[in-house]
């Protein structure tokens, strides 16, 4: 029988939060091991999206030395309002973004959470993956004092736990600092699909001039049957990775299945001919926490601290969550080294990190946009209703058929009131506003 | 108690493509194992060392990615891992990798003896069952392939009872040591890996030996110039038709079994049959 086996902390999943806490307690001068349940890090990741910098600077300031595998810098971003049979597109292209490095990247997950582990060891974090954690260790006051794993001689100690276990956060709710199960009104499901392309072919069909540009759009309206939740089409290196994103409870009353949205969003006759010919390499889907601000779990308990999407960091309006996830790490990795400055692991000392995180972008913006599922699960009709209205003025407002252009405008008018009530559209407007500003 | 695995990198089988052209695996890219049946080789070892205290030293000959099959057997329980590589061993047949080991295990030998060699019965990417074999002929040591249970092993007796698979059955024998076992997967379930031995395993680097150091090879025995094989064409058998079928219910049975005797009779495939023959016991 092998030594107890004792670090300074440990940390519980190999994704952004997890890293970025492993590394800034390595950094810091602690023992750290890492438990990853995926045959590396990033091999339970489906995620194909846009990452953002800022957060990963101040993880690893020399980050863009490093080489991180990104797919292509975001040098044009923007929504398409999709209806039926068109598309009303806003999209902002700036020579802002051709800096570099840029503020955003596409990236596919299973590379870039490798590569970011691999900082991680190359700071001295201790990485074993293939090992699950499934329990914690507590002491007789209930305090958390390690984990156990699915390996025999597998319990490690340590007087400091962060837990950033994903999604599925079975040890936040084990230790009672999230409730059970997650409501399938605050879960999203995001069906994705990698389809490859040369790149010349992803650059000609999204005027990209080179692999120096990329484009991320975010879709709404009939690629989701217009009800509440986003499509997306975002540009890789050599394939596109294009999704569709609904709350599991739409799935459910709808009664719709996931692939069946996503064949029925790239057979759409504005989205198709950007596919053709493409070979698919991947296809999978991953929850994303939604609960919001209000319904997060406890972040912090004696011994434990909790980070990413484990903690619900997301913010889906904003399509953020790996920034949230990386500055919550970090944030609880810088915490964790003062509890070990001052030696006190208790629940009391370790809400510093909830502190630190009110006065960061990651809780002030879950804030301000808590009542924003509730806005969109109270006004299921507003993505339908308003962005095929919006396709049908356009198409009013850009014909010409010898029609005058007063009776044109009275016809948009018409439409709109056909679809809402005055009544109706103040109140679409109020409840926005009160979703945008918290 | 000291025992040397000899392990093989090969490309995961059940998930890789095939080239629709050449009928060969696309090799680029795809997942790779350590050769299934070597696994259980080294399981059975590392319950051997359990059992009798020693060592576990296992070895590899590839690419400089093999590395990672080593830590992996590290991670599984062997203490040591020997990476043979080198551009000069590349495209070696079975004759020369049966070389190549034989003389690494000859060198681990003159370091610290060894009592017994564990190999897979075969690797799946070539399926020969003949580097086990090979190396064993190369250092004059009993053979039992096909190895799926040791009865009983005594390291200081110098002998072991061994069950191995035969086509009639099983064949029990007794060998003395060292012996060189091919082994089936029945010789020892796989055991999930201990949290310890992975931290150690996160540390470890294999050893690695080229051509010239530091055990110098003989530069004729290896490689392609220590490979006489000739692959004259690879290709996948069309698959085999169905055949003819005579119902006895319909025919009747002497019309059926005259048919079948006239089908074989075309076919050549027996010299003559008798005039008159007729079917029914002797």
């Amino acid at each position: 029988m092998s030594a107890k086996l004792v670090f300074d902390a440990i940390v519980v999943g190999a994704g952004p939060a997890g890293v970025a806490a492993a590394i800034t307690m390595a950094r810091g001068g602690l023992r750290v091991i890492l438990l990853e349940r995926g045959r590396f890090a990033g091999a339970k990741n489906f995620f194909g999206g846009v990452l953002y910098t800022h957060a990963l600077a101040e993880v690893l300031p020399d980050y863009w030395q490093r080489k991180p595998p990104f797919e292509r810098p975001v040098t044009e971003q923007g929504y398409w309002l999709l209806s039926p049979d068109s598309v009303v597109r806003f999209m902002h292209k700036s020579e802002h973004y051709k800096q570099e490095p840029a503020e955003a990247y596409t990236a596919l997950r299973a590379p870039f959470d490798a590569w970011f582990a691999e900082q991680a060891v190359r700071e001295g974090v201790l990485l074993i993956t293939k090992t699950t954690v499934i329990d914690l260790l507590r002491d007789g006051q209930g305090r958390v004092i390690g984990v156990s794993t699915d390996r025999p001689e597998g319990d490690v100690y340590a007087p400091i736990v962060i837990l950033a276990e994903g999604v599925n956060n079975l040890l936040t709710q084990k230790l009672g600092l999230a409730g059970s199960d997650l409501p399938p009104r605050f879960v999203a499901l995001s069906v994705k699909e990698l389809i490859g392309l040369p790149a010349k072919e992803i650059e000609t069909r999204f005027g990209l001039a080179g692999a120096q540009e990329g484009v991320a759009i975010d879709i709404f309206g009939d690629a989701t049957l217009g009800l509440p939740g986003t499509a997306f089409i975002y540009s890789d290196k050599k394939a596109i990775s294009i999704g569709v994103g609904l709350l599991l409870e739409e799935f459910i009353w709808h009664n719709l299945r996931p692939y069946e949205v996503l064949a029925r969003f790239k057979a759409h006759p504005v989205v198709r001919p950007y596919l053709e010919g493409g070979e698919s390499l991947e296809y999978g889907a991953h929850l994303i926490p939604e609960q919001g601000y209000d319904r997060m779990p406890e972040l912090a308990g004696d011994g434990v601290l909790v980070a990413g999407d484990a903690a619900c960091m997301v913010d889906a309006l904003h399509r953020e969550g790996t920034n949230l996830a990386m500055t919550a790490g970090r944030m609880a990795g810088e915490t964790a080294l003062e509890a070990h400055r001052q030696n006190d692991f208790s629940a009391a000392f370790l809400r510093a990190y909830r502190r630190r995180l009110e006065e960061s972008f990651v809780l002030k913006d879950l804030k301000q946009y808590r009542r924003m599922t509730d806005f969109l699960d109270s006004t299921p009709h507003f993505m339908g209703t308003y962005i095929n209205f919006v396709n049908d003025a356009a198409m009013r407002f850009f014909s010409a058929h010898g029609m005058p252009k007063r009776q044109m405008e009275g016809e948009i008018f018409g439409l709109l009131r056909q679809r809402r009530s005055f009544f109706g559209m103040a109140q679409d407007a109020m409840k926005l506003l009160r979703g945008m500003r918290g | 108690m000291h025992t040397v695995v000899a392990i093989k990198q090969v490309p995961d089988t059940s998930n890789v493509r095939i080239n629709p052209d050449t009928g060969t695996l696309i090799r680029e890219g795809a997942p790779v194992i350590i050769n299934p049946y070597d696994v259980h080789a080294l399981e059975m070892a590392v319950r051997l060392k359990e059992r009798f205290g020693g060592k576990v030293t296992v070895l590899t000959m590839g690419p400089p990615k093999a590395a990672e099959a080593l830590v992996e057997c590290i991670e599984q329980g062997a203490d040591r891992g020997i990476l043979i590589t080198d551009r000069k061993f590349a495209a070696a047949d079975t004759l020369a990798t049966s070389y190549v080991i034989a003389h690494a295990i000859e060198a681990i030998q003159a370091e610290e003896p060894v009592d017994l060699l564990l190999f897979g019965k075969q690797a799946i990417d070539g399926d020969t069952a003949q580097v086990g074999p090979g190396v064993a002929s190369r250092l004059d040591v009993p053979l039992i392939s096909y190895a799926i249970q040791i009865e009983a092993f005594d390291p200081a007796a110098r002998r072991a009872i061994v069950h191995r698979r035969i086509e009639q059955g099983i064949e029990v024998l007794e060998t003395s040591l060292p012996a060189l076992l091919t082994v089936e997967k029945e010789i020892a379930a796989i055991r999930r890996a201990p949290l310890p031995n992975l931290i150690r395993a996160a540390g470890y680097q294999p050893e690695v030996w080229s051509a010239d150091a530091p055990n110098p090879f003989d530069p004729a025995s290896i490689g392609i110039k220590g490979s006489p094989t000739i692959v004259g064409k690879a290709f996948t058998p069309p698959p085999k038709e169905a055949g003819e079928l005579v119902h006895v219910a319909d025919v009747g049975l002497a019309a059926a079994v005259s048919t079948a005797l006239a089908k074989i009779a075309a076919a050549g495939v027996v010299a003559t049959l008798p005039a008159g023959a007729k079917g029914g016991s002797p």
